[in-house]
């Protein structure tokens, strides 16, 4: 796999300055001397003998004896051409090589019109194998980094500027969303993230968000019903606006933990009721891992366990603990593929609206409508999902509930079909058009999902 | 101040200020204390004992898995410190084995390879124990200067004094006769003089 033309071009310089600097090939004295600088001495000292050929076998990282087990963005995906593609694709199996690689990321680089790329080998999961990760430093970019259309709930979407300085990044995200939560909401956040100096192992983010919000009818309507409202807290409210630091630690290599706090001040529907805040402590523990047993087999598990705790040592005036866990499992054979989803949500206390689980949306229990399943959303939730792929065919069941603490968990189903860019090491963001059935009693009405990255 | 406005104005001390500042800029550390000399069997080498040019940045990209390559001069002046008599270059690939954790350093101009170390000073030692220049054609009983001088060199957008037909000897001295780029790191050591027949052998 290894070229030898970019060695040649680094050894033929040296084989020729051992010629050129008067060093006889077979001396055994190290360096390259020169001890005339007269110009009749350099041309007869330029006509010595000739320097051995250089082995180009030879590679000078000593990483090259390794293989390339991936190679992966760290951060974020991109979109790569199918040149780009393929070079990395043509790296992957073979041993590391540092002049491809820097080849690599100058194509990189020159495609993204980043203001830098660079490779970091990182250990495989097999002794002897490296995973090649991709740093892009852009200076500033511009990218919509995901959206949804639903026929049920309308658009969903993120339009994002990104600022690179050195190692502090800069993300500023609009907002608007009217399928993920209860609450349709359109707004900004604001994002700065560095790692820790002197450390590549911690990772420390501050975020402002300033959101506006919107309910369907639906909702308004099971807001006055008191009975379904008792465990929310807060009424409905027009806007929140949110600070959070957090750091995040990689504990080992497939796992990082992140902790933060959550500042979430919420302005009430009705402009003479007071605010009401939203103070969390938040703990995220993430796994994430991928095997490659052979060029053919692909498997990756995906889990997180996501704890808030609104205290009042941080003048919360709502209280309530929420944990939330996910799992997914992909495995992929050749042209086929299984993914598996699990998702379990539990509240205590009263947690305002946006914090609590919806099903029905464009990701989970697709084809279900959320306002019928539960306008207010729920306490508890119970997910899971399998899709089956063939090429870029999808076909997918779904299954869950979400319900409030003492009322019944009424499961539901839904079936769908659609085509999918793929699942991919390198094509993380995969575009989704997909046709979901709600598998009830009476009519079949079908929702059209369309989307990326969601 | 006098003096300084003096010696600004001044046409026959503004070269030589002109230089001094040159030569500050030029090199990050210049110091008789920086760097000895000892003969090894016909050799001279040279010991710099405070010399670290493996750290920051560089030393990050090594151990992200990345190769550095440093060009080393060694000269020798005799007479005067501008009247080099005697020159060796070399390049130097330093690596970091990701598994391993350890350095290893290959000298390009005959492969020769250094075994592993987890310590990037052992690194440093030995790029700057292995570049010489043969002893007995140095001129005895004359004041000798050696000096070290040590260049980063970028791998990626910068062009090369060489091609695949060939380098030209022309191409090599002005490689380090050129003043590095600004981003390049620099490193510039001196002895005091020293007679060659008065270095004991090792």
């Amino acid at each position: 796999m290894q070229s030898a033309t970019p060695m040649k071009s680094v050894l033929l310089p040296l084989v020729a300055a051992v010629t050129l600097w008067g060093q006889s090939a077979d001396q055994d004295l190290p360096g390259q001397h020169l001890l005339d600088e007269s110009p009749a001495a350099r041309s007869s000292n330029s006509s010595a003998n000739e320097a051995p050929a250089a082995d180009s076998s030879t590679d000078i990282n000593v990483n090259s004896k390794y293989i390339v087990a991936s190679i992966r963005f760290v951060g974020r995906s991109y979109q790569l051409s199918r040149a780009a593609l393929e070079e990395m694709h043509r790296l992957v199996g073979a041993r590391v090589n540092t002049d491809e690689l820097n080849k690599l990321t100058t194509h990189i680089k020159n495609e993204l019109r980043a203001h830098a790329v660079n490779f970091k080998l990182d250990r495989g999961d097999q002794p002897g194998s490296v995973d090649v990760l991709l740093e892009v430093d852009k200076v500033f970019d511009l990218s919509i980094p995901s959206f949804a259309w639903n026929s049920n709930e309308g658009w969903a979407g993120v339009g994002e500027a990104r600022a690179t300085l050195g190692s502090n990044v800069f993300t500023f995200d609009v907002i608007s969303d009217r399928d993920s939560l209860i609450e349709q909401y359109a707004g900004i956040q604001a994002k700065f993230e560095r790692p820790v100096p002197t450390t590549d192992r911690v990772f420390v983010a501050f975020e402002f968000d300033q959101y506006h919000e919107n309910y369907a009818a639906a909702t308004h309507l099971a807001l006055a019903s008191s009975e379904s409202s008792s465990s929310l807290g807060a009424g409905l409210y027009r806007s929140r606006m949110n600070f959070e630091p957090s750091a995040t630690f990689l504990l080992a290599k497939p796992l990082t933990l992140s902790v933060g706090v959550s500042f979430e001040e919420l302005q009430p529907d009705l402009t003479a009721a007071r605010a009401e805040s939203a103070n969390v402590v938040v703990n995220t523990l993430r796994y994430h891992q991928s095997w490659e047993d052979s060029d053919a087999i692909i498997q990756e598990l995906d889990a997180g366990y996501n704890l808030r705790a609104a205290t009042k040592l941080l003048s919360s005036s709502l209280g309530y603990t929420r944990h939330a866990a996910s799992a997914r499992y992909h495995y992929k054979n050749g042209f086929q593929s299984v993914e598996i989803k699990l998702a379990l949500g539990l509240i205590y206390g009263n947690a305002p609206l946006f914090e609590r689980f919806v099903l029905g949306d464009s990701n989970m229990l697709r084809g279900w409508n959320k306002y019928e399943l539960d306008p207010l959303g729920g306490n508890r939730l119970a997910y899971s999902s399998v899709t089956y792929g063939y090429h870029i065919m999808r076909v997918f069941y779904d299954a869950g509930s979400v319900w409030d603490q003492g009322n019944p968990a009424l499961f539901k189903q839904s079936v769908g079909v659609g085509v999918s860019s793929g699942f991919g090491r390198l094509q993380r963001g995969a575009f989704l058009l997909a046709l979901a059935f709600p598998l009830r009693q009476g009519h079949v009405e079908p929702v059209f999902i369309a989307g990326m990255n969601f | 101040m006098t003096f300084w406005r003096t010696a600004i104005q001044s046409r026959r001390t503004r070269p030589a200020l002109a230089a001094l500042a040159a030569s500050s800029l030029l090199a990050i550390t210049v110091s008789n204390d920086d760097l000895f000399v000892r003969r090894s069997l016909n050799d001279i080498h040279v010991v710099a004992p405070r010399l670290h040019f493996l750290t920051g940045k560089t030393l990050q990209r090594l151990r992200d898995g990345a190769t550095a390559p440093f060009d080393f001069q060694l000269t020798i002046s005799a007479g005067s410190k501008n009247n080099v008599i005697a020159r060796a270059v070399e390049r130097f690939v330093v690596s970091y084995d990701v598994w391993q954790e350890k350095f290893a350093v290959i000298r390009m101009s005959d492969f020769h390879k250094w075994g592993m170390n987890a310590s990037p000073n052992a690194a440093e030692t030995w790029c700057v124990d292995n570049i010489s220049l043969p002893a007995l054609k140095l001129p005895p009983g004359q004041d000798l200067w050696a000096r070290l001088e040590i260049r980063s060199v970028d791998q990626k957008g910068q062009s090369s004094p060489v091609s695949d037909s060939g380098i030209s000897i022309i191409s090599l001295v002005e490689l380090f006769s050129r003043p590095p780029r600004p981003q390049q790191d620099h490193w510039t050591l001196e002895t005091a003089a020293f007679h060659v027949d008065a270095l004991k052998q090792q």
